[in-house]
């Protein structure tokens, strides 16, 4: 069980999601985001919960509408284990 | 392993320099991709994946490979490479299919075909199998993928719900979709329609909390299930991908956080799974089945090398590890049973090797069950291509297994095109690894199938003959060949149509025909479908060829002659063409039309035509067309009988 640092994540988020992203773009609105759907979530999480060991709370990320939000709730739920 | 590093033979022979295989497929694949030349490079995707498919990370790796090539777009594969074989699919289910995309992708491209796919909405199946617009009943579509989940029965369901209501639904489901199948059947002229079984799962199950009641909620699915299974066997074009074998392999059937938040209700590893299945199923509609598995010996049927350590120190029984191989053998016997020919390529000398196969107490498989056996100390790739020459199959056509990591890598790097199963050093596991691709997957058994291994074993003692006559002539006078060309009747439709499926090397046009369309062909009065079946002294050859003819005020077209190459230069072809334009001549069905069109396997007969007289006509010099006047219709052979008839 390891936290998830932000440079670890946004290499997970281009290795899995094969998204060349900078990281600026981490706080973009999901509608700048070309092609943005629900898949990339769902692999995200998956390959996060491979990363930490630590389970993801799904429901309250299809509501976040950037990468950073994202980020930050996972960061605080692996954090709070 | 078995290679045999001792023997002088093999020492003096020396092994061949191995091609190299690619260290890191995926990786390869992502760099062609990142350099936007993989469309370009496209013929190097199969043997990538090839590779990657015998890691340890297979199955999630196939879905990275398949994100990277769904991203291509089919049109510009096609424009470098105008003869990629495109498969046209379209998808529909009741909960969210996108992530079917990257497994069905890589496991197509696997087999070397590109996947070109339309897919439904969500929640969409139902509308789009009722409406004749949606993307299922696209034309020239190959598979029309339709996804079924338990949510399509538990959506139906009241808030609150007892055992009875479940039954109504699945009772109710069942007849909508067979209902729906039908319409498809008859509005849908080319796709074949692709359902799966449905899992049952304790979420399900357990809402339930007296045992009878989830005792009738298991029978009630299980007869769901049957139903859905049923109406595989009614329809020709429609096929039930079954769930349970996929499930039993292990891992669950879906994530609970996504079946609710995404609406995927069949996970990841699942879609991977039936991936692969429709894969398959693509090939046995194509007629790209393979026909001939190539076994090596050596720590692949027995525990042991034959040459170190004699008849008597190999196992295939009576030890824990000889009564894997021996079960082994079984699954191979049962293939072997079912018309796929078995074959022996084996580091070995010749007499030994058939010493044990004919008089080894422990052996399932005997020298009778395998249509060719090669011992020797050649190179394997060699081997392959002697047997596929002697058997006059293409190569394409055959499965390669040997636990041998030299031989193996081998074959996949000489000659891709065979398809390659990596054994290892632990026999219990070789029937998994054998059966976990359906390459010999037919639509359904002939009996031709059930005989094919004794027909190409009597071709040893035709060979004989041929080697002891003076000269062809002769040869032929003495085989005592006998014809019957007679139209198709049902009993002849499932072969006839296996044939145009499965031939490839003399298929003048290869127009490739599901049994319903051979069934509606020979009974219609417009066209006159023939089978020809040939017999010799040496036993019957079986139905060996059939002809395709339509009837117009234009004259009589020969739309495909299709025969089996086992029976060429006999005087078969001869005598079947000659008899049927001496019928054309007879019965006034004016002047014969026929046409060549080439393919990467037929070249063998694109002079079919003009040997019996026909003139060209038109068409390309690619693709001609020809007609025959009827004034002198070619002989029927001398040696050979001939029974013909054209009325039904």
């Amino acid at each position: 069980m390891s936290t998830l640092t932000e440079e670890r994540f946004l290499e997970i988020v281009r290795d899995e999601l094969d998204l060349p992203l900078l990281e600026t773009e981490l706080e973009n609105d999901f509608d700048q985001v070309v092609s943005w759907d629900s898949l990339y979530l769902l692999r995200l999480v998956a390959a996060v919960e491979q990363e930490t060991g630590t389970r993801v709370p799904v429901g309250r990320l299809f509501s976040k509408r950037s990468l950073r939000d994202i980020y930050t709730t996972i960061a605080g739920a692996t954090a709070a284990v | 392993m078995t290679t045999v590093i001792d023997s002088p033979v093999s020492a003096a022979a020396g092994e061949p320099a191995q091609p190299k295989e690619n260290p890191d497929p995926l990786g390869r694949l992502q760099s062609l991709a990142r350099a936007k030349t993989l469309a370009a490079e496209y013929a190097e995707v199969a043997p990538l994946l090839a590779e990657l498919t015998r890691s340890e990370s297979a199955a999630s790796d196939l879905v990275r490979a398949g994100r990277v090539l769904s991203k291509l777009s089919p049109a510009a594969v096609l424009e470098h490479n105008p003869a990629q074989a495109v498969i046209k699919v379209a998808v529909a289910g009741h909960s969210t299919v996108a992530a079917l995309v990257p497994p069905l992708t890589a496991e197509l491209a696997r087999h070397g075909l590109l996947l070109d796919i339309t897919l439904g909405d969500f929640d969409g199946y139902l509308r789009e199998l009722q409406d004749t617009g949606s993307q299922l009943y696209l034309s020239g579509l190959d598979l029309a993928l339709v996804v079924l989940d338990p949510q399509a029965i538990f959506d139906e369901l009241p808030e609150v719900w007892r055992i009875e209501e479940l039954q109504e639904a699945t009772t109710a489901k069942l007849a909508q979709l067979s209902r729906l199948a039908e319409k498809f059947v008859s509005n849908q002229p080319t796709a074949t329609l692709v359902l799966n079984t449905v899992p049952l799962q304790r979420a399900h199950t357990h809402q339930l909390v007296d045992l009878r009641s989830r005792a009738a909620l298991g029978i009630a699915w299980r007869e769901f299930n049957a139903g859905l299974l049923r109406l595989s066997a009614e329809h020709q074009r429609v096929a039930v991908i079954d769930f349970d074998p996929l499930i039993a392999a292990g891992g669950p059937v879906g994530d609970a956080r996504m079946a609710c938040y995404a609406k995927a209700h069949l996970g990841d590893e699942l879609l991977g799974r039936y991936a692969r299945e429709v894969a398959h199923l693509t090939r046995t509609i194509k007629g790209l089945t393979k026909k001939v598995l190539v076994l090596d010996l050596d720590n692949t049927l027995w525990d042991g090398i034959l040459g170190d350590d004699g008849a008597d120190g190999i196992e295939m029984a009576t030890t824990y590890r000889g009564e894997a191989f021996g079960n082994f053998q079984r699954v191979a016997k049962q293939i072997g049973s079912q018309g796929v020919l078995l074959a022996v390529s084996s580091k070995n000398d010749q007499e030994p090797v058939e010493e044990v196969l004919r008089t080894h107490p422990d052996m399932v498989l005997r020298d009778t069950d395998f249509v060719r056996i090669n011992a020797n100390w050649n190179p394997k790739d060699a081997n392959l291509r002697d047997i596929a020459a002697r058997l006059n199959l293409g190569i394409d056509s055959f499965v390669f297994a040997d636990d041998s990591p030299f031989e193996t890598g081998l074959i996949a790097a000489s000659i891709p095109q065979v398809a390659v199963v990596r054994l290892d050093e632990e026999p219990a596991l070789h029937i998994g690894k054998l059966l976990a691709d359906g390459w010999f997957d037919v639509l359904e058994l002939t009996a031709e199938d059930r005989e094919r291994a004794a027909l190409y074993r009597t071709d040893a003692a035709r060979q004989d003959l041929l080697d002891s006559s003076d000269d062809f002539e002769e040869y032929l006078a003495n085989l005592g060949v006998t014809l019957t060309v007679a139209p198709v009747s049902e009993s002849e439709v499932a072969r006839v149509s296996q044939l145009s499926l499965r031939s490839n090397q003399c298929n003048l046009t290869t127009l490739r025909m599901q049994p319903d369309t051979v069934r509606e062909l020979s009974q219609s009065p417009d066209h006159l479908v023939l089978y020809l079946r040939s017999a010799d002294k040496f036993g019957d050859n079986g139905l060996v060829g059939a002809l395709f003819c339509s009837k117009s005020a234009d004259g009589l077209t020969i739309d495909n002659y299709i025969m089996s190459c086992r029976v060429l230069s006999r005087g078969i072809e001869q005598a079947a063409i000659g008899a049927l334009l001496a019928h054309a001549k007879a019965a006034g069905l004016g002047p014969v039309h026929a046409s060549y069109r080439p393919t990467k396997k037929n070249h063998r007969v694109r002079d079919f035509w003009p040997s019996f007289g026909f003139e060209r006509s038109g068409g390309t010099d690619e693709a001609p067309d020809y007609r025959h006047d009827l004034a002198t219709p070619p002989e029927i052979p001398g040696h050979l009988r001939l029974r013909a008839s054209f009325e039904r």
